[in-house]
């Protein structure tokens, strides 16, 4: 059966590609020129904390991100691809591994050492491997047709998964996608509906459509009482996982605070969802998200106080460092190590595109913060705690009285910043006078509007002159055409 | 043919003297065919007709003169004709034509276009309006004549007098026009088209505003080029006044949305250059745009949108600022240098739309806080008249409700519907 795989390479040969340019996020294509200098990554760690795609895609992030670990990030990949059938991934990562290796970085007798053990293109591994998958594929196929003319709903079922499940390990998200969906018709309990949720969350991740992600966390989640027909472990689990997609597909469509809450219920002990996530990754974006969009009041009860988010700190050190730095107002030494984690989280695929906004997020609100117990700060004082200068610092600043975040004025002379006294008196009266105003052109329209009604007044294409409009655009139209309408 | 004139005139005598006008209308609205044909005896016909016991008849045959092709010689005394009419027309009577009284005003008004004389009939104009109206908020389609008159002489005091009452009525024009309400909707837009051209000549912007408004949202099926002007000025007096576009209301015709709006795309990117609060991209706009907003006559108002912006940032920096260097400003704002930012700060202190105080010294600008504006009896009574104005309008809506309810035909359906139900009650009830 030569054909169907000729198909889903041809397919397959876009996948990989699409880590890079996800078409719904712009800006990763704006972010994908930058270049990671010096991460204090430990490669090895990192991979073993994942698997399946979610391991090939993120090693692929770093090979294109990062000059330094390159090398080792595709050997790394090629020896994990060649435990799947995901041969055009395969044949991608050699492409890439060819080009490193033919340009290589730096010409000398290192590039020369490492030379030795790049491993070379294995066109019988290729073969081979491309056959055994039609085999298995068609051996998947024919198990199906054969359930499908018993008709047990069951073994139908498992069929598809099945399916699914090979499919995804070629590499074929499309048509996994597809197989998982369609065993939704076979589902005869609640846990096989969650788990058909959770293989399309799954495939629906790696294709970055992050709202079919929602959908299907939700009817998970609302599929009726998953909760009992399972023991209480397992349902923590699936609680977990579903909360980490949703914290995903939110942080991925910028709604950064919705994210954090969602990553904020995610249980430590039950988190094993080696497929998207890690657990460090969920305490990471979950802590920054929380930190760029929390008040002081939330950050205190939800995040450090929190008896379960707690342990997921524990596993990033730094973060919880930043995170009580910025709580206890050492905004200086918390921005500085923020700035240090910054290279590894620009690593990070599912981060690295919001990491400037979260950043500028968090810095801002550690401005406000700053600012809110005094009457009138010095610049240069404060200017030293957020290591900037004055006028930088000055800028930043104006923005954010601009957007009325800080109720502030600057003086620039004296480079002192002073707070605003809001004289409520003559607010109300502007609010009110402008509100009576407001009220008498609304009305006076309405009245007008009534009019115009009644008479039935109406813009409709001339019957017998077409040209008649036309002749009244400018400030003196000639109305000689008002002949030709009575007539 | 004169017979064909002389029995018109006995009709027309007959008829007035009967006090039957409404068949003397129908009569003359046959029979202008006949007056138009006999062309150079109308003057006879006049002569022998009177304009107080007659009005209906002149107004005719007035028509009939305009709708001739124009002897130059013969011009000045048809306009003097019509001013002596319309000056000394009977009210009364003419109320009964009005869509033959307002014609003979839109073909004066073209014709005074035509020579360039528009100051001369904006005075009668006046006076038509104020013949043809049964009370001064009623609006009839003279008045964007009279406006567009105003336009043309640069004279708009008289204008002003009927823009600054409130429309509340509409003259029934077309009762025996047989073109329907197309007819009506054309000068109705051309008034608030006008009208709101004049306000904004005079530098009143929240009235300018209003009127291109009511423009915008009239009820349309299709694009007219009068509503596509006034969208274009709305989005810059919008701009001139809030410093963005205010939500267009949501009656408005979905024409607006789906047709002018991309009909009006240089705007659109003019808005949305000055959102961005950066003059350089606001100027290289307006450069690339520059011949549609010539072609448009817009360019002027394009030019003080670009100079809102300056200004805008100033008054931006007095809400961030208590000092700031006259560089600084420059360089923040956009402004070649120190002098341009004292020119336009000391041009906004002066109109008070920014409280500072300039020191030369050492080129520091000192932003104060607005003085308090509101003490003083002065304010109460503002506000008091602002309070009879609202509860006014609040009585009139009051009024204009009550009306409906006692609207016959409103009360029938309303009742009707209860009469249906309740039957069907009673059966329950058995």
């Amino acid at each position: 059966m030569p054909l169907p795989i000729q198909n889903y390479l041809y397919e397959n040969a876009v996948e990989p590609m699409q880590v890079d340019a996800p078409p719904e996020d712009n800006e990763n294509n704006e972010e994908e020129s930058y270049i990671v200098e010096n991460p204090t990554l430990d490669l090895e760690a990192y991979a073993n904390s994942y698997s399946g795609l979610a391991k090939l895609y993120r090693l692929i992030y770093i090979v294109d991100h990062c000059p330094s670990l390159r090398l080792e990030a595709l050997k790394t990949a090629i020896s994990y691809v060649m435990t799947t059938y995901n041969v055009n991934l395969y044949q991608v990562l050699h492409q890439k591994l060819a080009e490193v290796v033919t340009v290589p970085l730096l010409p000398d007798v290192a590039a020369q050492s490492t030379n030795q053990d790049v491993p070379t293109i294995d066109s019988s591994w290729m073969e081979t491997r491309s056959k055994k998958a039609a085999l298995k594929l068609e051996k998947l196929d024919n198990d199906l047709k054969n359930y499908k003319s018993n008709a047990i709903k069951e073994s139908v079922r498992r069929g598809h998964d099945d399916l699914g499940d090979h499919y995804l390990d070629c590499g074929d998200l499309s048509n996994a996608l597809k197989c998982y969906s369609r065993a939704r018709d076979y589902c005869t309990s609640s846990k096989h509906v969650v788990n058909m949720c959770l293989n399309v969350i799954k495939v629906s991740v790696y294709l970055q459509n992050w709202s079919h992600v929602l959908s299907y966390v939700s009817k998970a989640e609302s599929t009726p009482d998953h909760s009992e027909s399972t023991t209480k472990d397992s349902f923590q689990v699936i609680l977990t996982k579903l909360k980490c997609a949703a914290g995903l597909a939110e942080l991925a469509t910028k709604k950064y605070k919705s994210a954090a809450k969602h990553f904020l219920q995610a249980n430590l002990d039950h988190c094993d969802f080696p497929e998207l996530l890690s657990p460090s990754n969920v305490s990471m974006y979950g802590g920054l998200c929380a930190l760029a969009t929390f008040d002081r009041h939330e950050l205190q009860k939800n995040v450090i106080f929190s008896s379960s988010f707690k342990l997921f700190l524990e596993l990033e050190p730094q973060l919880r460092d930043i995170i009580f730095k910025f709580y206890e107002s050492k905004y200086a030494s918390c921005l500085k190590l923020l700035d240090e984690i910054k290279d590894n989280l620009l690593l990070d695929m599912y981060i690295a595109p919001h990491v400037n906004t979260l950043y500028t997020q968090i810095r801002n609100r550690a401005l406000i913060q700053y600012f809110s117990p005094y009457l009138s700060a010095d610049m240069h004082k404060m200017a030293a705690a957020f290591n900037r200068t004055v006028n930088a610092l000055e800028d930043e600043l104006m923005q954010l009285i601009l957007d009325g975040q800080i109720q502030a004025r600057i003086d620039s002379h004296n480079k002192i910043l002073f707070a605003k006294d809001v004289d409520q008196r003559s607010t109300t009266f502007e609010k009110s006078l402008q509100m009576g105003k407001e009220y008498q052109r609304r009305t006076r329209m309405l009245i007008l509007r009534a009019a115009v009604l009644k008479n039935k007044i109406h813009v409709k294409s001339p019957q017998r002159e077409t040209s008649g409009q036309s002749g009244e655009v400018t400030v003196a139209p000639g109305t000689s055409t008002v002949l030709t309408a009575r007539n | 043919m004169a017979s064909a004139l002389e029995q018109f005139v006995n009709t027309v005598r007959t008829l007035s003297s009967q006090g039957n006008y409404r068949d003397l209308c129908d009569y003359l609205s046959k029979s202008n065919e006949t007056l138009i044909k006999n062309g150079q005896h109308l003057d006879n016909v006049l002569e022998t007709l009177d304009i107080q016991q007659h009005s209906l008849g002149v107004l005719a045959v007035l028509n009939a003169k305009y709708n001739l092709p124009l002897v130059n010689a013969t011009n000045e005394s048809r306009f003097k004709q019509v001013k002596d009419f319309i000056l000394n027309c009977n009210g009364e009577q003419i109320r009964l034509a009005p869509d033959l009284f307002a014609e003979l005003c839109h073909l004066v008004t073209a014709n005074l276009t035509e020579q360039k004389q528009a100051i001369k009939g904006i005075s009668l104009l006046q006076k038509a309006i104020s013949k043809l109206q049964l009370y001064d908020s009623q609006l009839t389609s003279i008045h964007a004549d009279l406006c567009q008159l105003c336009l043309l002489a640069k004279c708009f005091k008289p204008a002003l007098e009927i823009l600054e009452i409130d429309i509340t009525g509409i003259c029934q024009e077309n009762v025996q026009g047989q073109s329907g309400s197309h007819f009506d909707a054309k000068y109705f837009l051309l008034y608030y088209y006008y009208g709101g051209m004049i306000y904004l000549a005079l530098r009143n912007l929240d009235r300018s505003l209003y009127f291109l408004e009511v423009a915008i949202t009239t009820p349309a099926q299709e694009v007219s080029h009068i509503m596509l002007e006034s969208y274009k000025k709305y989005i810059l007096v919008s701009l001139l006044l809030h410093g963005k576009i205010l939500v267009i209301p949501k009656y408005a015709s979905r024409v607006v949305n789906r047709f002018i709006k991309p009909l009006s795309q240089p705007y659109h990117e003019l808005t949305s250059g000055f959102a961005s609060n950066n003059s350089a991209e606001l100027n290289m706009i307006i450069n690339k745009h520059n011949e549609v907003f010539a072609r448009d006559h817009n360019l002027g108002l394009v030019k003080q949108v670009a100079s809102v912006l300056y200004k805008k940032n100033i008054q931006r920096l007095t809400k961030t600022f208590l000092t700031l260097s006259l560089s600084d400003v420059a360089s923040r704002v956009g402004l070649p240098g120190p002098n341009d930012a004292e020119n336009y700060i000391l041009h906004m202190i002066e109109d008070k739309q920014i409280y500072a105080t300039i020191n030369q010294k050492d080129g520091m600008v000192i932003f104060r806080d607005e003085p308090d504006k509101y003490g003083g009896p002065e304010v109460l009574k503002g506000l008091e008249a602002q309070l009879q104005q609202c509860m006014e309008l609040d009585k009139q809506i009051l009024a204009m409700d009550e009306e409906i309810q006692v609207n016959p035909q409103y009360v029938k359906k309303a009742t009707g519907l209860q009469e249906d139900e309740q039957p069907s009650k009673s059966t329950y009830a058995i």
